[in-house]
C-alpha cells in the first residue's frame, strides 16, 4: 500500500505557491543556454580513446570470417572485439521477466539480421584512426535472402529470423484483448458495420543528439555516461551482458539532447565502449554517426491495420474487432511491448460493449522497430480515428457530435479493465470545435478547404515497472534536509529534455514552501540515485511526481512530529509555507525551516532529515503475459487535435494555417512546459503526417540524413493554439496528468481528416506527403511503399491463426 | 566522422589557381563555400588529394549593374550577399529568389552561385533561372579567359564544359529590358532546407499582350538542368492567354526526362512540370 | 598529412593553434579547443546544430575547414555573454522555456544573435528565415520565435536608455 497516512500532510491548493503558472525555470537553462551543460559527447578524459562499430551493409547474411589482422597492425588501433569477446554471456533485451527471450548479440557472431548489425567494435586514439581500422576489418559474408514483408514473414516458407525452429513463422509477440459482451451477436444487432484496412509508414525519432556512450574501467567497476532514457535497465542488462553483478556497472545519464523512446534500449555499442575501456584501461567514447542513428537505433512501428467496427442505429460504437501486424524488424527490445499496447490504445477513448483485439508484432530483416512517443499510439490512433470519421461521414453525422456519442466518462470501467478517473475528452473536444472556428465556417467551406478533428487517449505513467521491482514500484526518491533547512533531492527518473527534473524539484520544493534553489536536485546515476525504471509511457510526472511529493510529505510529517509538541498543537495543522513552518490554526505560530531543522536536529541528536518516498501503480505484467484485461495505467490522458487547411489540389500540397490542441492534463504543473510540450507534440506530429518517411530498399534506409528525411523546419510550423488546464487529477501529483507523449497522436489523423472535408477522399495509409495526395486526388494507388494488409478475408484470416 | 586526408592550398591569385589546377589535374578541386564540398567527402563520394581555397583571391567578391551588360556577380559572391543584396533585388529579383531559396541561411552565409553551378547537380536551384535569362559564365583559363553561355555549360550528369585548369571568375545576366521578366518557382517539401523536386524558370520578351521571346528553363527532371524549347515554341509570337500557357505547360512536361528517386515518382515530376511551368509563366507576367 | 598554424580571433581573443587541412571548424573546437558548447548533431550541414559565427555571419562550423579561418573571427555560444551577463538572447530563452532537450538551442542562439546584430527590429518571418537551418526535434519552435522577439525588444530597449 501507499503510504496513504501521510496523505494527511499532503499540501491542499489553497496554499500551492510555485505549481501552476510560470513561476520558475528550468533548473538546466542556464547550462543549456550557455553551452556549458554536458551531453555525453562533451565529457573528455585526457586518454579517452574514441570507439567505432564495424556494421553489416546486408539485411540477412551468414558471418564466414572476420580479418581483423591488418587492423591490428594499424598504428594507434588499442582494442579490436569481436562475438568471441562476449561468449557465454546474454543478449540484449527488454523487460526482465522475458530475459530469457532476449534476441540480440551483443556482436553478431553467426548471422547479420539488420542493415547495419553490429559485426566488431575498435577503439583507436582518435577518429581518424578508428575509421580506418573499421575499413581495414575484413568480414567475409554469406548472402541470404532476407524477408521484409511481415505478411511474407509469417508464412510457412519464410526464413525465420529468430527462434529457428519453433514454428512461430517469426511472430515474435502476439497480444489479446478480448473482453465485454458477445461480440457476434453485437455485430448481428448492430445498424452499421464496417470494414476497413489501413497502414503507417516507418519514421524515426531523430533526436538532435546522436547516441553515445563514454565508458571507463577502474576498480573492477565499469562507469557508462550514457544518453539514455533508462540507466537502471541499461545496468542489468550492461551487468548480464559483461557478465558481472549489477553492483559492478554504474550508469549516469547526463543530459539527454532528446529521446521520444530512442533511447530507451541498450545498445551494443555502448557494451562495447564498456569492454573496451576495461580490456585498455582506458576511457572509451563512442558517438554515433546520424547515419548509425538511423539504421542502426530504432524506429517507429510501421503497422498494417484491419479494424470492424458496429454501430447502434443513432451512431453509438458498440464493438470492434481489429487486427494489427506490426513490422518489428529482427529483434524484440522495446518494440515487444508496443504490440500489447497497441491493442490498448483501439479502446480510446470511447466506451465499446465489446472488444476483440489481436496484434502479431512480426520479425523481418527490416531495421528495428522499437517504442516511440506514443509507444504505437499514432499509428493505431491514425486508422482507428480515420475510422470514426468515415462513420461518421457514412451516417451523416456531425465528427464532434459523433465522437462525443461514444466519449469515454470520468469513472468509465471498460471491459478491458482500463479504470479512467478524470477524463475531459468531452470538453477538449468542445474547446477544439469551438476554437478552430467550426460551427461558424463549416458551411463555407470552400474548395479544397478543410477542417479536421482527432480524438484520442493516452495511458500517465504506465504502471509496468521493465525489471523486477518490489510491488512493481518504479520510481523512488530520498530527499534529505539540512541544518539550514536546505534540501538535496535524489531522483531516479531521467530528464531527457522534458523538463522533468525541473517539475521533481518544484513539487518537492512546493510541498516544503520553499524557492527552487533551496532544492539541490541530483539525478540519474546507478550508484548514487534512488531507483526508477525510466522515462517511458509518460510516467515520469505522475509516478516519479508522485514518489518526489511522497518523499517531501515524508520529510515535513517527520519535521511536524518534532515542532508540533513544542507548540503544543497536532502535527497535521501545521504547514510548510514561504520557507517557514506555519500553524494553519495559530498564525503566531510560526518558524522559518532552518530554525525548525535546527530544532528536529537538536532533537534527534544531530541526525539530518531524511524522507523517502515512491510509487508504484497496482499492476503486473499481465497484459504482456497472457491474459490481457488490466488497468494499464493510474491516469489517462485524453486530447482533440483540431485543423484547418487548403490543399493544392493540383499539387498535393498542404497549407496548414493553424493548429488548435486541446489537452486533458489534469491541472498543469508548469505552463510553458506544458505548452512546450503540445507545441513539440504538433511538430512531431506534423513530421509524421506529411514530412518524414524512412524509406528502405530490402532493408537498407536509403534516406539516413536530414537531408531527405525531413524534419519540419521553423518556416513549416503551422500557427498553434493550446488550450489545456482541465480538472485536476485525483490521484496525480498536485493533480497533474501526462502531457507531452499522448498529444503527438491526434496530429496526423486531424490533417487527414481534413483532407477528407477538402477532397471528400477517404485515406487510409501514411505520410500525406504532396505526392501521396497528388496520387489520392489522381485515384492512383500509392505503390511506393509495397506491402499491404491482405484485402481477402480468407487470407487474412489465415495469418491471424498460424496455427495456434 | 573524420574527413579524408588532403592538402589544402591557398593561391592569391586566379593565374596561380588555374596554374595548380592545371598541375594536380584530377586530384585536386577549387572551392569556396565548401558546403558542396565537405558532405560528400564524408560520404566518401569522392577523394581528393589537394583542396584549393579561392577565397583568398582578391576581385571576385562584387555585385555589379551595368545598363548593356546587365548583372555582374563574382564567383566569390555568397549566395546570402545575392538575395539580401538591394542592387539584385531592384534589377533582377527573379535571381534574388532562386538564391534565396537554396538550402538554409548557414549554408548561404558560405555558399556561392558560382559553386552552386559547378557542381551541375540538376536539382540546384540557381542554374534554371541563369539558364532561362541566357547568362554568361566568366571563365579564367591557364591560357585565356573566355565565357561560356549558359546554354553551353553543362555537358552531362554532374559535368560542365569547363577545361581542365579552367576556373569560373564570375557570372553576367543580361539586363531586363523592356517587357521583359523573369520568375523561378522551386517545388518541394518542406519550406527550407530542401532540395528541388522539380524547379522552372521563365524569362519572358513581351510587346503588349505578345510573346515576343521566351526562355523557359527546368531543374530536377533531366540530366542537367534543361532548356524546355517546345515550350517556349508554345508562347513565342502568341498572346498569352490561359490556353497558351496551358498549351506551353503541357510541350514542358512532354520534352522533360524525369527519374523516380527517393524524392519522387517521374511521374510526379512530370506532372509538377506542367502545373509550375504553367504558374511560372503567369507569375512573369505578373513580373 | 598537412598541418598547419592557424591564428585567427576566438571570443574576441587571439588565438593559435596548430591544425591538420581536414580538420573541420567544429571539431577544432570542440576536440581540440573544449569548447563543446557548439554540438555535433549531423556532420552534413543539415541540422544547424554546430552553428557559429564566422565574421559576423551564421555558418555550419561541420562544413567550415579549420583552415579557411586564418585571419578571421569566430564567436561561439560561450563567447556572448559579456562581463559575466548573459546575453539577451540567452537571458530570453531561459525565461521563455525556449529549449527542452537544449541540443539545438546553441546553434539556435548564434543564428539569432546573427540576425539581431544586423536587423534589430526583425518580423517574425524573418525571425523564422533566420532559424531555417537550425532543427529542433522538441519545441515546435514556437517559444524560440517567442524567446528571440523579445530579445529583440530588449536590446531595442537598452539601445535606447
Amino acid at each position: 500500500m501507499h503510504k496513504d497516512c501521510d496523505k494527511h500532510y499532503f499540501k491542499k491548493p489553497e496554499f500551492y505557491r510555485l505549481t501552476g503558472g510560470n513561476n520558475y525555470v528550468r533548473i538546466d537553462a542556464e547550462d543549456k543556454v550557455t553551452g556549458h551543460g554536458k551531453y555525453v559527447g562533451d565529457i573528455m578524459f585526457p586518454d579517452m580513446l574514441t570507439g567505432r562499430m564495424v556494421r553489416s551493409p546486408y539485411a540477412y547474411a551468414r558471418i564466414k570470417s572476420i580479418d581483423t589482422s591488418e587492423a591490428e597492425k594499424l598504428p594507434g588501433v588499442k582494442c579490436i572485439l569481436t562475438a568471441k569477446d562476449f561468449e557465454w554471456k546474454s543478449k540484449v533485451g527488454n523487460g526482465e521477466f522475458a530475459a530469457e527471450f532476449a534476441d540480440k548479440d551483443v556482436l553478431c557472431s553467426d548471422l547479420v539480421k539488420q542493415v547495419g548489425d553490429d559485426v566488431a567494435a575498435v577503439a583507436a586514439i582518435d577518429e581518424e584512426t578508428a575509421q580506418r581500422a573499421v575499413d581495414l576489418i575484413k568480414v567475409e559474408y554469406e548472402v541470404l535472402e532476407g524477408v521484409f514483408d511481415p505478411f511474407k514473414a509469417m508464412d510457412d516458407d519464410a526464413p525465420e529470423i529468430q527462434w529457428e525452429g519453433r514454428g512461430i513463422h517469426n511472430i515474435g509477440m502476439k497480444s489479446i484483448m478480448k473482453a465485454g459482451t458477445d461480440i457476434d451477436e453485437e455485430f448481428k444487432n448492430a445498424a452499421y458495420v464496417q470494414h476497413r484496412n489501413y497502414k503507417t509508414h516507418r519514421m524515426v525519432h531523430a533526436a538532435m543528439e546522436p547516441h553515445g556512450a563514454v565508458a571507463t574501467y577502474r576498480n573492477g567497476e565499469y562507469t557508462i555516461w550514457m544518453s539514455t532514457q533508462m540507466a537502471y535497465v541499461d545496468q542489468f542488462w550492461y551487468a548480464r551482458c559483461l557478465g558481472v553483478p549489477e553492483k559492478c556497472v554504474r550508469v549516469i545519464k547526463p543530459l539527454v539532447g532528446g529521446g521520444f523512446g530512442g533511447k530507451l534500449d541498450s545498445y551494443s555499442f555502448g557494451l562495447c565502449a564498456a569492454k573496451m575501456a576495461e580490456i585498455t584501461g582506458r576511457p572509451v567514447r563512442m558517438i554515433l554517426t546520424r547515419e548509425e542513428v538511423f539504421q542502426t537505433t530504432r524506429n517507429r512501428h510501421p503497422i498494417y491495420m484491419h479494424i470492424d467496427t458496429a454501430f447502434a442505429a443513432d451512431g453509438r460504437l458498440l464493438a470492434k474487432k481489429c487486427y494489427h501486424v506490426l513490422d518489428g524488424g529482427p529483434y524484440g527490445g522495446s518494440g515487444v511491448a508496443a504490440c500489447a499496447q497497441s491493442t490498448l490504445w483501439a479502446n480510446f477513448p470511447y466506451k465499446l460493449n465489446s472488444v476483440d483485439f489481436l496484434a502479431h508484432r512480426v520479425y523481418t530483416n527490416n531495421p528495428s522497430s522499437g517504442a516511440m512517443r506514443g509507444y504505437t499510439a499514432c499509428q493505431v490512433h491514425y486508422a482507428h480515428d480515420l475510422n470514426m470519421q468515415y462513420a461518421a461521414d457514412h451516417l451523416g453525422i456531425d465528427p464532434i457530435e459523433f465522437r462525443k456519442m461514444s466519449a469515454a466518462d470520468p469513472g468509465y470501467v471498460a471491459p478491458a479493465g482500463l479504470s479512467i478517473t478524470s477524463c475531459a475528452y468531452k470538453e477538449t473536444l468542445d474547446t477544439a470545435a469551438k476554437e478552430i472556428g467550426w460551427y461558424e465556417r463549416k458551411d463555407k467551406m470552400k474548395k479544397g478547404e478543410g477542417i479536421g478533428f482527432a480524438g484520442t487517449g493516452f495511458v500517465s505513467g504506465t504502471g509496468f515497472a521493465v525489471l523486477e521491482a518490489p510491488n512493481q514500484s518504479s520510481a523512488c526518491v530520498q530527499c534529505r534536509l539540512n541544518k539550514r533547512g536546505m534540501v538535496t533531492l535524489y531522483i531516479g527518473s531521467h530528464d531527457i529534455g522534458q523538463g522533468s527534473d525541473t517539475v521533481m524539484t518544484a513539487i518537492v520544493a512546493e510541498e516544503l514552501g520553499l524557492q527552487m534553489n533551496d532544492v539541490k536536485t541530483f539525478m540519474s546515476d546507478t550508484f548514487l540515485t534512488p531507483w526508477d525504471s525510466g522515462s517511458y509511457g509518460s510516467r515520469v510526472t505522475f509516478l516519479a511526481g508522485n514518489a518526489a511529493r511522497r518523499a517531501a510529505v515524508d520529510a515535513k510529517r517527520q519535521l511536524f512530529e518534532v515542532i508540533a509538541p513544542m507548540w503544543g498543537v497536532m502535527p497535521t495543522t501545521l504547514e510548510c509555507l514561504d520557507g517557514k513552518v506555519i500553524s494553519k490554526e495559530n498564525a503566531e505560530l510560526q518558524m522559518s525551516m532552518a530554525d525548525a531543522m535546527f530544532k528536529y536536529m537538536t532533537v534527534k541528536g544531530g541526525d539530518e532529515l531524511v524522507g523517502v518516498g515512491s510509487f508504484y501503480h497496482r499492476t503486473d505484467n499481465s497484459q504482456y503475459n497472457g491474459v490481457n484485461t488490466t488497468n494499464y495505467a493510474p491516469a489517462y490522458s485524453f486530447s482533440t487535435g483540431a485543423v484547418h487547411l487548403n490543399l493544392d489540389e493540383e499539387t498535393g500540397v498542404l497549407d496548414i494555417d493553424e493548429f488548435v490542441f486541446a489537452h486533458d492534463c489534469g491541472r498543469a504543473l508548469n505552463h510553458r512546459a506544458v505548452e512546450g510540450q503540445l507545441e513539440g507534440s504538433i511538430a512531431m506530429g506534423l513530421g509524421y503526417a506529411i514530412y518524414e518517411h524512412n524509406v528502405t530498399k530490402e532493408g537498407k534506409i536509403l534516406n539516413p540524413n536530414f537531408r531527405d528525411y525531413r524534419l519540419p523546419t521553423a518556416l513549416d510550423m503551422p500557427k498553434m493554439r493550446t488550450f489545456y488546464d482541465f480538472t485536476p487529477d485525483d490521484e496525480g501529483p498536485l493533480g497533474a496528468k501526462e502531457a507531452g507523449e499522448g498529444s503527438a497522436a491526434p496530429v496526423a489523423p486531424a490533417i487527414a481528416n481534413a483532407v477528407n472535408m477538402a477532397t471528400g477522399i477517404h485515406l487510409t495509409e501514411l505520410p500525406l506527403d504532396p505526392e501521396h495526395l497528388w496520387r489520392a486526388l489522381h485515384g492512383m494507388k500509392d505503390d511506393r511503399n509495397t506491402n499491404h494488409m491482405p484485402e481477402d478475408d480468407a487470407v487474412r484470416e489465415r495469418y491471424m491463426h498460424p496455427d495456434d | 566522422m573524420v574527413l579524408p586526408n588532403f592538402e589544402y592550398m591557398v593561391p592569391k591569385t586566379i593565374g596561380e589557381a588555374c596554374n595548380l589546377l592545371l598541375e594536380l589535374g584530377k586530384a585536386a578541386k577549387v572551392f569556396a563555400g565548401a558546403t558542396d564540398i565537405i558532405p560528400p567527402m564524408r560520404d566518401k563520394a569522392f577523394t581528393v588529394d589537394y583542396l584549393i581555397d579561392l577565397k583568398h583571391i582578391p576581385g571576385l567578391k562584387y555585385i555589379e549593374y551595368d545598363e548593356n551588360e546587365g548583372l555582374k556577380i563574382g564567383a566569390l559572391t555568397t549566395l546570402r550577399e545575392i538575395e539580401t543584396s538591394p542592387l539584385v533585388k531592384e534589377k533582377n529579383p527573379a535571381v534574388a529568389h532562386a538564391a534565396k531559396v537554396v538550402a538554409s541561411t548557414q549554408v548561404r552565409a558560405k555558399a556561392t552561385m558560382a559553386g552552386n553551378m559547378c557542381n551541375a547537380s540538376p536539382s540546384a536551384d540557381t542554374p534554371p533561372i541563369l539558364l532561362a535569362q541566357n547568362a554568361k559564365v566568366l571563365v579564367h583559363g591557364p591560357n585565356s579567359d573566355r565565357y561560356i553561355m549558359m546554354d553551353d555549360f553543362f555537358v552531362g550528369f554532374k559535368k560542365t564544359a569547363l577545361e581542365p585548369g579552367e576556373i569560373v571568375t564570375g557570372i553576367v545576366i543580361p539586363p531586363l529590358g523592356e517587357g521583359e521578366s523573369a520568375a523561378y518557382i522551386k517545388h518541394a517539401v518542406r519550406k527550407a532546407m530542401d532540395l528541388a523536386i522539380i524547379g522552372v524558370a521563365v524569362k519572358l520578351t513581351m510587346d503588349g499582350d505578345v510573346c515576343k521571346d521566351a526562355r523557359i528553363a527546368l531543374g530536377a527532371v533531366a540530366p542537367t538542368t534543361m532548356r524546355a524549347r517546345n515550350a517556349e515554341q508554345a508562347i513565342i509570337g502568341r498572346k498569352l492567354t490561359d490556353e497558351v500557357i496551358v498549351e506551353a505547360s503541357l510541350a514542358a512536361m512532354n520534352e522533360c526526362s524525369p527519374i523516380s528517386d527517393i524524392r519522387a515518382s517521374a511521374e510526379y515530376r512530370r506532372d509538377m512540370i506542367r502545373v509550375f511551368t504553367k504558374r511560372a509563366i503567369k507569375q512573369a507576367l505578373e513580373g | 598529412m598537412s598541418k598547419r598554424v592557424l591564428s585567427f580571433t576566438l571570443n574576441g581573443d587571439p588565438t593559435e593553434v596548430i591544425v591538420k587541412d581536414n580538420m573541420t571548424l567544429l571539431d577544432l573546437l570542440r576536440d581540440k579547443l573544449g569548447l563543446t558548447g557548439t554540438k555535433k548533431g549531423c556532420e552534413q550541414g543539415e541540422c544547424g546544430a554546430c552553428t557559429v559565427m564566422l565574421d559576423g555571419k551564421p555558418v555550419n562550423s561541420c562544413c567550415t575547414l579549420a583552415v579557411e579561418c586564418e585571419g578571421r573571427t569566430v564567436v561561439t555560444v560561450e563567447g556572448i555573454a559579456r562581463d559575466g551577463q548573459l546575453h539577451p538572447i540567452q537571458k530570453q530563452f531561459i525565461d521563455k522555456w525556449a529549449m527542452q532537450c537544449g541540443y539545438c538551442t546553441p546553434g539556435m542562439i548564434m543564428s539569432a544573435k546573427a540576425l539581431l546584430d544586423v536587423n534589430p527590429h526583425p518580423t517574425e518571418l524573418e525571425i523564422r528565415e533566420a532559424i531555417e537551418g537550425n532543427l529542433c526535434r522538441c519545441t515546435g519552435y514556437a517559444k524560440i520565435v517567442e524567446a528571440i522577439q523579445a530579445a529583440a525588444a530588449e536590446m531595442n530597449w537598452e539601445e535606447g536608455k
